[in-house]
Formats: C-alpha cells, sequence, structure tokens
C-alpha cells in the first residue's frame, strides 16, 4: 500500500539524481554563448551621487545591468560611464546607504542619484529601501530577509523565537529565553546558523540549549529555506539563517544609543549600549548588553509532570529564571577598494531548567528553597559561553571581489545540578572523583573556520568560487555522559555561476565537494555496572565525501508574475553522538545506541516561489519537495537494556528513507495606504517511507498554521513619524501526526499586538515598541517545545516594552 | 495572467493531491501507548506498599497494547534524597533523609513474547537481607511494538 502510493516518488528521485549534473551543465553552458550585449551603441551616462542632504558620496558603486565592470564615484560622488545599449538598469550602493537602484535612458542628461542612509525611519518613508527585494529577485531559493525594525516589533525571548513569526520558521525552545531554529520542520545539524559570515558551532549537544546569539546586536537576519549547503557547506540542509553585524557608523561620525526593554511576564529587564565612532576610514563600533529574567508564568496552577500534579508557586515554572550578558567590538578599516573588520563577542548566559523536572525526569523539589525567589537560579542550571574572534576582508581588484572570513569560536557549556546515581552509579559520590559533584556535564568546543571567495563579474556571468575549512575540538567533562569527545576536520571547494540571461530570466547553477573526517575519542564509565567498567563509545575515524550541486533559475516577466525554481542536492556528516553514543540520556529515559556505519545524510530539495505582486495585492506562494535517501533517525525500539542502559528504551541511529513536502502561502492586501492586511500560512508534511517507523512522520514536525494580521502603518512625517499598531491572529492546527516518543498536541489560537512610535527627543528619534503576546492568557501546548513532553504550557500573557534613544551624530 | 492562472490551479492541486495520499495513510500508523495496569487486587507492588528484606516478593501487573507488546523493565532504586519518579498522585509517609550505605538496586529486563496484547507479567523478586531498609521507588518501563513507552513510578519501603 505505502509502495504503491509512493512510486511517483521513485520517478521524481531518478529525475533529481539523472537531470542535476546535465541541469548544472545546461546552465554553465548556456551562458557561455550568450553574446555580452545585442546593441552596439555606446552611450555615455553622467551624474552625480550624493546623501540624503545634498553631500556628495565618495565611493558609491554603480553597476549596470549586463555590464562586465564597475564604476566608483569620485570626492565629488560624480560618475561618468560608457554603456552600449538603450534601456538600463542602474544599482547604486555605498557602505550604511540603502542600495538604490534606477532604470536610465540613453541620453537622460545628467542623473543625480539620492542615497537614504540605513537606519533613519525617515529614509524608509521617501524611498523603498530596494535591497532586500533585489536579493530576493536575484535568489532562486526561497529567502527571507527582516531587518532591525522587525526584531524590534517583534522581540521574542531569543533571536530565534523573533524569528517564529515568519512561515516556515519555527523554534526548538526550552524555557523562556532558549531556543533552536526549525527551518520547515528541520532543526539542530540540519539548518546552518551563519554569524558574521562564520558558522555558529555549539548546536551539537542537545535539544534543551539555546543559540548564543544577541539579539540586540543583530542587523539584519537572512533566513534561506531550502539546499542551500552548496554555499554553506556540510548541515545545510533545511535551509540557513544567516545573522549579518552592524553596518559600519558613516565617515567621521561618533555616536551611540542605548536600548532599555522590560518584560512583564518573566520580571524581565535588560539594556543595550551601544558606542561608536569613525574618521574616514577606521571605525569602531561596540555594544554592551545585559538581561535578567525571573521564573517565567504559566496560565496554570498545576502542571503535570507523567501525570505527577506539580503545584505551582504564582503560576511560575519554578527555577526557569536567567540572565545573559553580550560583549562586542567591531573595529576596522574601510577604504574605497580594501576593507577589513574584526568582531569581537563574548556571549554568556546563565539560566535554570525547571526545577519539578529536569530533562522529563520529574523531580520532588524542596519548594521552601525554590519558591524563596523567582529570580534566583538553583538546581538544575547551564551556563553557556561563547566567545568569537571573526575578521572579515575584502578587497575590489577589477572585475574581482576577494573575500575572507576568518574566525575562532569557543563554546563552553556546563550543566550542573546535584547527583542522582541513576542506574548503577553509586549511591553516594565518590571522594575521589575529580569532577566535582554538581558538574553534571561540561563540553568544550574549539572552532577554527577559513572562508576564501573569490567573486567574478565576467559579461553576464557573476561567477562566485569559494573554499572553506573547519577545523573543531571538542571535549566533555562530568559526572554524566552523553556525548564523546571528538576532533572534526573538514574542508570544501565550490563554484556558482549566477547568469543573468536577460531582463527576463536570471540562471544559477553550482557544484561543490566536501570532505570530512571525525576522530571520536573513546568513554568508559568511572563506576562499575555489576563489576564492570563499560566502555561507552570506542575511539574510531571516519572520512565522508560528499559531491553536491543546485540549479535554479529566476524568472520575473515584468507585470505582475515572477516565478523562481531551485533544485538542489545537501548533506550533513553524521555527528560523534550519532556514530558513537552508547549512554543513557536521562532527559528522555532513553540509552541511544550510536550507529558507526551510518553515512553521511544526503537531501535533495526542489523549490518553487511564486510571486504576483498586483498593485494592492501581494501574493507568494512557496511549495517545496525533499526527499532523502538516507535520514538519520534516533529510533525509539520496543526492547530494554538492563546492562548498557540502565533498564532504559533502547533508541537507536538508523537511516530510512524520509520524505516531505509543504510549503508556505503568504497573502497581503493593501486596503488603504496606512492599512494593511495580511495572512501567512504554512503547511508541512513528512513521513518516514522505509525502516521501523516506515508510515510515520519526523519527530518535531510543526502542525499547520495560519497566522492573520491587520497593520495600521501611518506614512506621513511630523512630531511623531510612523506610528504603527498591529494585531497577529494565529491559528495553529492540532498536531496528531506523531512518532515515538511524542504526544498528540491540540490546536490552539493566540492573539499578540505590536504598537510603536517614533518620538522626536532632541531632535533625535526615539523609538518606541510595545507588544503583548498572548494577550488572552490562553494556555496552550506547543508541539515543537522541548517541555511538550512533559504538558508544561507555554508562557501566559507578556507586555513587552521597549525603547530606543540614541545619542551623538546620527548612526548613517 | 492565464499562464499565472494555470499555475496556481496546477500547484494547489498538486498540494491537494500530495494532501490527499497523506490522508489514505494516516490511519494505518499506531499512536496509542502501551498500559500498565496495577489496579486489579492482585497486582504488586502498590503505591507505597511494603516488601520485607532477606524474603521475595513477585511483581505482578497487566500489562496490554492495542496492537503488540514489546518489552518490559524493573529498576528498583533507594530514594533516601526524596528525590521523585513517582507518578502516582497520592504521596507516601517518608521516612527522613539519609546516607545510602548498601542500597538495593535492581534492574531488570523482561521480553514479552511477541504477538501478544496482553499479558499478565508475574516475576519474583528477592530482596538480599543485608541492604538498606528505606524509602525506595519501583520503576516499571513498558513499550510496545512500535516504540511507545509509558513509565509508572511507585513509592515503596522496604522493612
Amino acid at each position: 500500500m505505502v509502495n504503491k502510493v509512493f512510486q511517483p516518488v521513485g520517478g521524481i528521485i531518478w529525475l533529481f539524481k539523472n537531470a542535476a549534473a546535465a541541469c548544472v551543465f545546461f546552465v554553465f553552458g548556456i551562458g557561455l554563448f550568450i553574446p555580452q550585449q545585442l546593441l552596439g551603441q555606446q552611450t555615455n551616462l553622467k551624474g552625480r551621487v550624493i546623501h540624503a542632504d545634498g553631500q556628495p558620496l565618495f565611493g558609491a558603486i554603480i553597476k549596470v545591468e549586463g555590464a562586465t565592470q564597475h564604476w566608483v564615484t569620485d570626492s565629488a560622488g560624480s560618475f561618468s560611464l560608457k554603456v552600449t545599449g538603450i534601456h538600463h538598469r542602474l544599482t547604486i550602493s555605498h557602505v550604511g546607504y540603502k542600495t538604490a537602484s534606477k532604470h536610465i535612458d540613453a541620453g537622460a542628461g545628467f542623473i543625480e542619484i539620492k542615497l537614504q542612509p540605513l537606519n533613519t525611519q525617515l529614509a524608509e518613508v521617501v524611498v523603498k529601501d530596494s535591497h532586500a527585494d533585489d536579493r530576493r529577485a536575484s535568489e532562486s531559493m526561497n529567502v527571507e530577509i527582516v531587518d532591525k525594525d522587525f526584531i524590534r516589533r517583534n522581540l521574542g525571548g531569543s533571536l530565534m523565537a523573533t524569528l517564529s513569526r515568519l512561515p516556515g520558521i519555527k523554534t526548538i525552545g526550552i524555557g523562556s529565553g532558549q531556543s533552536k531554529p526549525l527551518i520547515r520542520g528541520l532543526g539542530f545539524n540540519r539548518v546552518v546558523v551563519a554569524d558574521k559570515g562564520i558558522k555558529h558551532e555549539g548546536q551539537q549537544w542537545g535539544a534543551d540549549h539555546g543559540l548564543e546569539l544577541d539579539q540586540f546586536a543583530a542587523q539584519e537576519v537572512e533566513i534561506l529555506k531550502g539546499a542551500a549547503s552548496f554555499m554553506y557547506g556540510a548541515d545545510a540542509i533545511a535551509g540557513v539563517v544567516d545573522v549579518k553585524p552592524t553596518l559600519p557608523p558613516k565617515a567621521n561620525s561618533v555616536g551611540g544609543s542605548i536600548d532599555l526593554i522590560g518584560k512583564t511576564n518573566n520580571n524581565l529587564y535588560g539594556t543595550s549600549v551601544n558606542l561608536y565612532g569613525r574618521n574616514k576610514n577606521w571605525f569602531f563600533d561596540s555594544r554592551i548588553s545585559y538581561q535578567n529574567y525571573g521564573d517565567y508564568a504559566v496560565p496554570a496552577d498545576t502542571v503535570f509532570v507523567y501525570d505527577y500534579a506539580v503545584k505551582l508557586h504564582n503560576k511560575r515554572l519554578r527555577n526557569t529564571a536567567g540572565h545573559e550578558t553580550g560583549l562586542h567590538l567591531d573595529a576596522g578599516f574601510i577604504g574605497s577598494k580594501f576593507r577589513s573588520v574584526f568582531y569581537v563577542s563574548n556571549v554568556f548566559s546563565k539560566s535554570g531548567f525547571f526545577a519539578n523536572a529536569h530533562g522529563l525526569e520529574p523531580r520532588r523539589v524542596d519548594t521552601l528553597l525554590h519558591d524563596r525567589s523567582s529570580r534566583d537560579i538553583q538546581f538544575p542550571y547551564q551556563q553557556v559561553n561563547h566567545f568569537k574572534l571573526i575578521n572579515r576582508s575584502q578587497y575590489q581588484a577589477g572585475r574581482h571581489l576577494l573575500q575572507a572570513d576568518l574566525g575562532y569560536q569557543h563554546n563552553f557549556r556546563q550543566e550542573y545540578s546535584q547527583y542522582v546515581n541513576h542506574g548503577y552509579m553509586p549511591a553516594n559520590y565518590p571522594d575521589t572523583m575529580r569532577i566535582p559533584q554538581t558538574l553534571e556535564r561540561q563540553f568544550d568546543k574549539h572552532v577554527y573556520s577559513i572562508n576564501l571567495r573569490d567573486k567574478i563579474l565576467l559579461g553576464s556571468h557573476e561567477l562566485n568560487l569559494g573554499v572553506s575549512a573547519e577545523h573543531q575540538n571538542n571535549n566533555i567533562s562530568g559526572w554524566s555522559f552523553l556525548v564523546p569527545a571528538f576532533k572534526q576536520a573538514a574542508a570544501g571547494a565550490y563554484l556558482y555561476d549566477k547568469i543573468r540571461l536577460n531582463d527576463t530570466w536570471l540562471l544559477h547553477g553550482a557544484i561543490r565537494y566536501d570532505y570530512s573526517r571525525i576522530n571520536i575519542s573513546g568513554y568508559s564509565d568511572w563506576f562499575l555496572s555489576e563489576g564492570t567498567r563499560l566502555s561507552r563509545a570506542n575511539s574510531m575515524s571516519r572520512t565522508f565525501n560528499s559531491l553536491v550541486w543546485s540549479a535554479g533559475a529566476n524568472y520575473t516577466p515584468g507585470g505582475v508574475l515572477s516565478i523562481k525554481a531551485n533544485i538542489g542536492k545537501s548533506f550533513r556528516v553524521p555527528i560523534a553522538k550519532e556514530l558513537a553514543a552508547n549512554g543513557v540520556n536521562y532527559h528522555y529515559f532513553s540509552y541511544e545506541r550510536g550507529n558507526p556505519s551510518l553515512n553521511a545524510e544526503q537531501s535533495y530539495q526542489a523549490d518553487v516561489s511564486l510571486n504576483l505582486n498586483a498593485g494592492k495585492w501581494l501574493v507568494v506562494l512557496s511549495p517545496f519537495y525533499n526527499y532523502f535517501p538516507n535520514y538519520i533517525y534516533l529510533n525509539p525500539t520496543s526492547a530494554h537494556d538492563y546492562f548498557y542502559g540502565a533498564g532504559n528504551q533502547v533508541f537507536e541511529y538508523q537511516q530510512s528513507r524520509v520524505m516531505r513536502y509543504g510549503g508556505e502561502l503568504q497573502i497581503r492586501y493593501q486596503l488603504t495606504p496606512a492599512i494593511s492586511a495580511e495572512a501567512l500560512a504554512e503547511y508541512l508534511l513528512s513521513r518516514q517511507l522505509s525502516g521501523a517507523k516506515e508510515g510515520y512522520t519526523l519527530p518535531f514536525s510543526p502542525p499547520p498554521s495560519v497566522l492573520f494580521n491587520l497593520t495600521y502603518q501611518t506614512q506621513g512625517e511630523g512630531r511623531s513619524a510612523k506610528p504603527y499598531f498591529s494585531v497577529d491572529y494565529r491559528i495553529t492546527a492540532a498536531q496528531n501526526n506523531i512518532v515515538p516518543p511524542e504526544r498528540k498536541t491540540p490546536g490552539s489560537q493566540l492573539w499578540n499586538i505590536q504598537a510603536g512610535t517614533q518620538l522626536k527627543w532632541f531632535n533625535r528619534p526615539l523609538n518606541l515598541s510595545l507588544q503583548v503576546q498572548n494577550v488572552f492568557n490562553t494556555r496552550y501546548l506547543n508541539h515543537t517545545s522541548f517541555y511538550r513532553l512533559i504538558e508544561l504550557p507555554e508562557a501566559g500573557r507578556n507586555i513587552i516594552l521597549s525603547l530606543k534613544v540614541p545619542f551623538g551624530d546620527s548612526r548613517l | 495572467m492565464k499562464q499565472l492562472f494555470y499555475l496556481t490551479t496546477s500547484l494547489f492541486l498538486i498540494i491537494i493531491l500530495a494532501g490527499g495520499c497523506s490522508k489514505s495513510n494516516d490511519a494505518q500508523v499506531d499512536t496509542e501507548y502501551p498500559v500498565i495496569d496495577l489496579s486489579a487486587a492482585s497486582a504488586f507492588p502498590q503505591q507505597c506498599g511494603i516488601v520485607k528484606r532477606g524474603e521475595s516478593f513477585t511483581f505482578r501487573a497487566r500489562l496490554s497494547d492495542n496492537f503488540e507488546l514489546g518489552s518490559v523493565s524493573v529498576d528498583v532504586h533507594h530514594n533516601f534524597d526524596h528525590h521523585t519518579h513517582s507518578t502516582e498522585v497520592s504521596a507516601c509517609q517518608m521516612e527522613a533523609i539519609k546516607t545510602a550505605v548498601k542500597p538495593f538496586l535492581l534492574i531488570r529486563t523482561f521480553p514479552i513474547a511477541a504477538g501478544l496484547k496482553q499479558y499478565e507479567i508475574a516475576e519474583q523478586i528477592t530482596v538480599p537481607a543485608d541492604v538498606d531498609p528505606g524509602d525506595y521507588h519501583f520503576l516499571i518501563r513498558l513499550t510496545d511494538k512500535e516504540g511507545w513507552q509509558t513509565v509508572k513510578g511507585i513509592s515503596i519501603k522496604i522493612q
């Protein structure tokens, strides 16, 4: 029955495999035969690029669509360029300014182009920022771009939680400040999070950790949904969350800003102070952020952990308080052809785990101790420090744009908990142990990365050549064992060609090769199990090779419709846990057994995005189809293991065929210039096609949901420019499609309100934002929350107030 | 516009058709957890039950699943520190917190013959005479063939 239904799948895969090589070849091939320009006549375009206030802009880069070279403005902001043909599309960009795009006809005379600085609210009213639109239009994958404004308006407990308003983006969350991204239902090592061009490492350990990223420090976040391995390497199977750094300040300026934030649900208070300065070429940009929060509140007096009733004090989840600090310093040199910027950051966070359940294990708590304060952090808790040192440099040499990203990061994570003698562990913690009695786990990760790229403009081709390499060193400590220590090295090279055939067609083709090697260290228990010291992990070494590709097209015939399509193969190297785990995870009561013979996971994905932009209507439909011939799946078996597994259920890593499909639909209607209505819907279906769980879904599959929004956004200028008021109503369907050890999650309905305004304060803009999340204090469960399995409801009503006060020279 | 109409219609059709196929399969997977039933009078041990050192007792429970049972595992460990695994609503009278000297520890798995929907487990467990008396947990874990697991944690006393 199952096979019969999925016969077409086989066909599609056959097409994928065979069409792939041909497709890439075709895309590269076509480009070579396209004459650079069909019309011969040369014309001279002259003009000037100026700042919004009329000052000439030096070093603005002008590109003409289809032309091989680009031009740079002189100190008077002037440019003069020779082009052939009649109609031209010019793209004018400058650091710190919004990229502008203009259609110029030959003989247009002297052209004056005004560039609007970034980060000023006023500018947005005058000129529509086309940079995000351009990015969407020139990328064949589905891409979502959000800026600082979006982050401020929809501020969640963490950057990833903020992004979950976007269709197709969800999070696996734990507590109020920790979450990991899920793109179309895939997360963990199937999503790459890139911060300042370097892959953020530290996701491998488990579900109950967040990402160490400071929301205040993000300038812009770009989310690629789809097979992105060709650019980002291993792991970018479901997509990429690319967090862009703050842009450098404008020349000869000194300034800063203070952010203040408060939340009612977990009594959070926080601040972020930014200070920057720049002379002509040298700049610095620094930021200190601090947030402190108490236990979060849920709309319930009692919660049930495995049917065991837990009475809550003041409706707060015991011991979910925390605090985090972010320190950032960016400094560098910016010239017209060369720039080099150093980014140093350190993000530290300490947060408690719900005291009545550590992981999923119910715990008795000393209520007197825990309920004394809702702000203190008792056992169990985690603390993480993530340090990063990144250098990004680029040099413009004729047709080449050479870029280099170098990074070092150190992720140091510790989980503290009272000693509990699970399984065969001795009843009392031995005095002879060097590991502190309260240190349950420790992960110490050092990562060195390098990415080199060359972007070459060759006629209608935009070629990207790149190599990247990474080395990781991972050590463990603590009295409990989950993942062995390991070392990993990976290197890859890629070629990506983007060909503009004409104004209507843009083709993409890419190919990438990767090699990686993982060396896993052995691990033996520190205690005896029935007289034997068990070996939990054998030292082993594996190598993986992978060849991936991607092909895509953008069709923009002008008018209301544009279509893009992408098809690609991605891969992921099995992580140490998947290859070599052999221990009990008391967070799940599971005895997890690694599989040393796992192959690199492969994924084929086809994406289509249909964009209809007609007057007041905007409709974007983005369906996708995804197939894994060997998805790595942690399979809960029916067996128990009394020896290695201390009586727990055996979970085994295995590989199975998996298919997934779904999509997002966005419909927006502009009722009046100030009022718009929007609906964002998402649907996902996953199915395992082979293996022990054939017919079942994958864990953490988000249920279908639709978000209705009504926004009032004034357009005028004046004393309080751009006040907005916006209401979100999200309906989430029940998720009855589950796989062990999940539980069916009922549907929910949620209301959120966002409002804000910009006031003038000593002639400076001052942004005030207000948010009410879960307006009606609805009790609901989130299927993708880590605490879902123990039936913990999501956070209740939360009012968030934030204020941004800039000082000094305005930021661009 | 015509082209657009065809495109959108066909895309919607694909989605609807694909959604249609999936529904025909949904009914086939088992999403029910197995059941550990200790309600029978003969079931042992019960919440707050007592077992004696140097004696044996029989662990009796009725295990069932809608499709096929997997395996059962029993874990007896001390609760002198008053941690909890209890899944039972009623709390038992606990003795004072104390340090373990020679606590009783038993981890045992009992496979269940294939193809059974119901199974009355009756396994003899011997408590050695020299173990620490006091509060203990009796943890029962039951899986079905698909890997759904039910955990039942019972507080018992060893005297």
